[in-house]
């Protein structure tokens, strides 16, 4: 794992440096004056010698220092760390209800095979696979917010819900905020604000692991095993209740992990879309603006979430199948 | 059809930038099928314009994947283990990163614009060849022909030449029909950011972007270049899946 994240880096780093453009520009920002140039070269060692400055990149990198925002003049850990919470709840949000939607719906599909509601299934996640999420973001802001008006357009919360006590907003976890101190309009507030999001970013992931879902239980049912259970005379959904589900946690939970790193990117516009004060967000107003450290900061981020959400899918194998050892 | 469109369309000069504000914000109507945008332009033109430059991104993305990634994984899996690991290591750490951030990094970093998006995605999924490549030349170079062939004096290029290369299109070519369509979703996503392809060369997500000022009320807009590009990339996906079918029997 440390491995890859170092890779990760040193892969940012030679985009950053050996792509055309000058570097100090990059961290300056568009009108630097003199004075700024020769700080920058000073503080970021721009006139030492290539290799000195990857080691110098890789332990700042490493000590999570991704140096300060252009825009808010804010080290750029800070910022994401404020935006983390929204960014979080968006995603576990979608995740979760891509898995209690597209499992069942992968299973019956399989048991279904060639049935009408496979063929409509299929169609389905066919559709979800194929759409730009933040295309469908907008439709469905149309749909549901300009034809039927039945949730919010944007942003994370009303702000009168909000505005008379700010201090239940001590966490920044919305969700679990308003549910401890039991302020259940807010809570309920907030859900309202998190379907659309949260469905757009669900529906491309729901597709994939439908697709997983149906693969793998169409491969056990050929399996042999499988058959035997059949002439004791189990009915299929029963067998694969009770262990043929088993053998497709695998491959499922591998699809998981990747679609992890789609709705990660998914953030970016969603977020835009729906005015979700994330890191999404953030970071396409950075790349507006120009703000390299930040845009830099929010891959290098990323990319190590991504690896360590795999690398526990990866320990998770082993629970899921006793054969694997570590 | 989007090469044509210049021909048959009755508004054909929309596509070089044609303003009529006494047409604009128009309903779908039997003149302008798709209505009609902010500055007056027929949307089915311009929608059917942008299919060459997605397009354009969908080839260029997949020609140059694959003739980057797959002569890198075919040394890999011949060449001796040490090589083997590093290019793999390597490979992996491309794959490390999610996906639309790489090409989103590079593209801010170069600049938008239409052949920089192609560079930006190229990057990012060039790493899958590698790993096709380098898994087919694994396997084949262990069946019992290759390694006979090895031991008649058979050079690297003469393997792959004539036993891997044969035996590994199917797989590539399902790689490359899928990620013909992602492509198209990734430019189309980089051109929202702002990154994507830039006027003239208006591709299907940038004419969803420039729509969402007055989204809300001129739903044809956003609608229409979506479900083309919905439909294009379906396509390319179901292609995908019959061509891995068809290895499979």
């Amino acid at each position: 794992m440390t491995l890859i994240m170092s890779i990760v880096i040193s892969i940012t780093f030679l985009i950053v440096r050996l792509l055309p453009g000058d570097p100090i520009l990059l961290v300056v920002g568009d009108r630097p004056t003199l004075e700024q140039i020769e700080k920058a070269q000073n503080d970021y060692g721009f006139n030492e010698p290539l290799h000195k400055q990857y080691i110098s990149f890789l332990k700042r990198t490493i000590s999570l220092d991704l140096g300060v925002s252009l825009r808010t003049k804010q080290p750029v850990l800070d910022e994401i760390n404020k935006r983390f919470p929204a960014t979080f709840e968006l995603v576990f949000f979608s995740m979760f209800i891509s898995i209690i939607v597209g499992l069942p719906m992968g299973v019956i599909s399989a048991l279904k095979k060639g049935e009408k509601i496979d063929v409509l299934f299929r169609g389905f996640s066919y559709v979800g696979l194929s759409l730009p999420v933040f295309w469908l973001a907008m439709i469905l802001q149309i749909v549901f917010f300009g034809v039927l008006n039945w949730f919010p357009l944007q942003g994370r919360y009303s702000r009168s819900a909000f505005h008379d006590d700010p201090s239940i907003f001590h966490s920044g976890f919305i969700f679990l905020d308003t549910f401890f101190s039991g302020d259940l309009s807010s809570f309920l507030d907030a859900l309202e604000h998190i379907v659309l999001p949260g469905l757009t970013m669900a529906f491309g992931v729901l597709g994939l692991l439908f697709r997983i879902t149906r693969m793998t239980t169409i491969d056990t049912m050929d399996a042999p095993f499988f058959r035997t259970f059949k002439f004791y005379g189990f009915k299929d959904r029963e067998i694969i209740k009770k262990s043929g589900y088993k053998n497709t946690l695998i491959p499922i939970s591998t699809v998981a992990g990747l679609s992890f790193g789609l709705m990660l990117g998914g953030t970016f516009l969603v977020e835009s879309v729906f005015d979700w004060p994330g890191i999404g967000q953030f970071s396409v107003l950075s790349i507006l603006t120009r703000d390299y450290p930040a845009v830099i900061g929010v891959t290098i981020l990323y990319s190590f979430i991504y690896i360590i959400i795999n690398f526990f899918i990866d320990l998770l194998y082993v629970v899921v199948d006793p054969r694997i050892r570590v | 059809m989007s090469v044509l469109i210049p021909y048959i369309s009755p508004y054909n000069q929309d596509i070089t930038g044609a303003v009529h504000f006494e047409n604009a914000g128009q309903a779908p109507s039997f003149s302008h099928w798709f209505g009609t945008d902010a500055v007056g332009r027929d949307v089915f033109t311009i929608t059917i314009r942008a299919a060459f430059f997605s397009l354009k991104i969908a080839f260029g993305v997949v020609v140059f994947s694959v003739l980057l990634g797959v002569p890198i994984g075919m040394f890999a899996g011949l060449s001796g283990k040490r090589t083997e690991e590093i290019i793999m290591r390597i490979t992996d750490g491309f794959l490390a990163f999610p996906p639309l951030i790489l090409p989103l990094v590079i593209t801010t970093i170069l600049g938008p614009s239409l052949n920089n998006v192609i560079l930006g995605i190229t990057a990012s999924w060039f790493p899958w060849y590698v790993r096709i490549a380098r898994s087919q030349s694994l396997v084949i170079s262990s069946l019992d022909y290759v390694s006979i062939s090895m031991s008649m004096g058979a050079g690297k290029l003469h393997i792959i030449k004539k036993h891997i290369l044969p035996n590994s299109i199917n797989p590539i070519l399902t790689q490359a029909s899928i990620d013909a369509g992602y492509a198209i979703l990734t430019s189309a996503g980089l051109s929202f950011i702002g990154l994507g392809a830039q006027h003239p060369d208006v591709e299907w997500g940038l004419l969803i972007t420039q729509s969402r000022a007055h989204f809300l009320s001129h739903w044809w807009e956003v609608f229409f270049p979506g479900v083309f590009l919905c439909l294009t990339v379906m396509c390319f996906n179901i292609i995908g899946d019959e061509i891995s079918q068809g290895d499979r029997i």
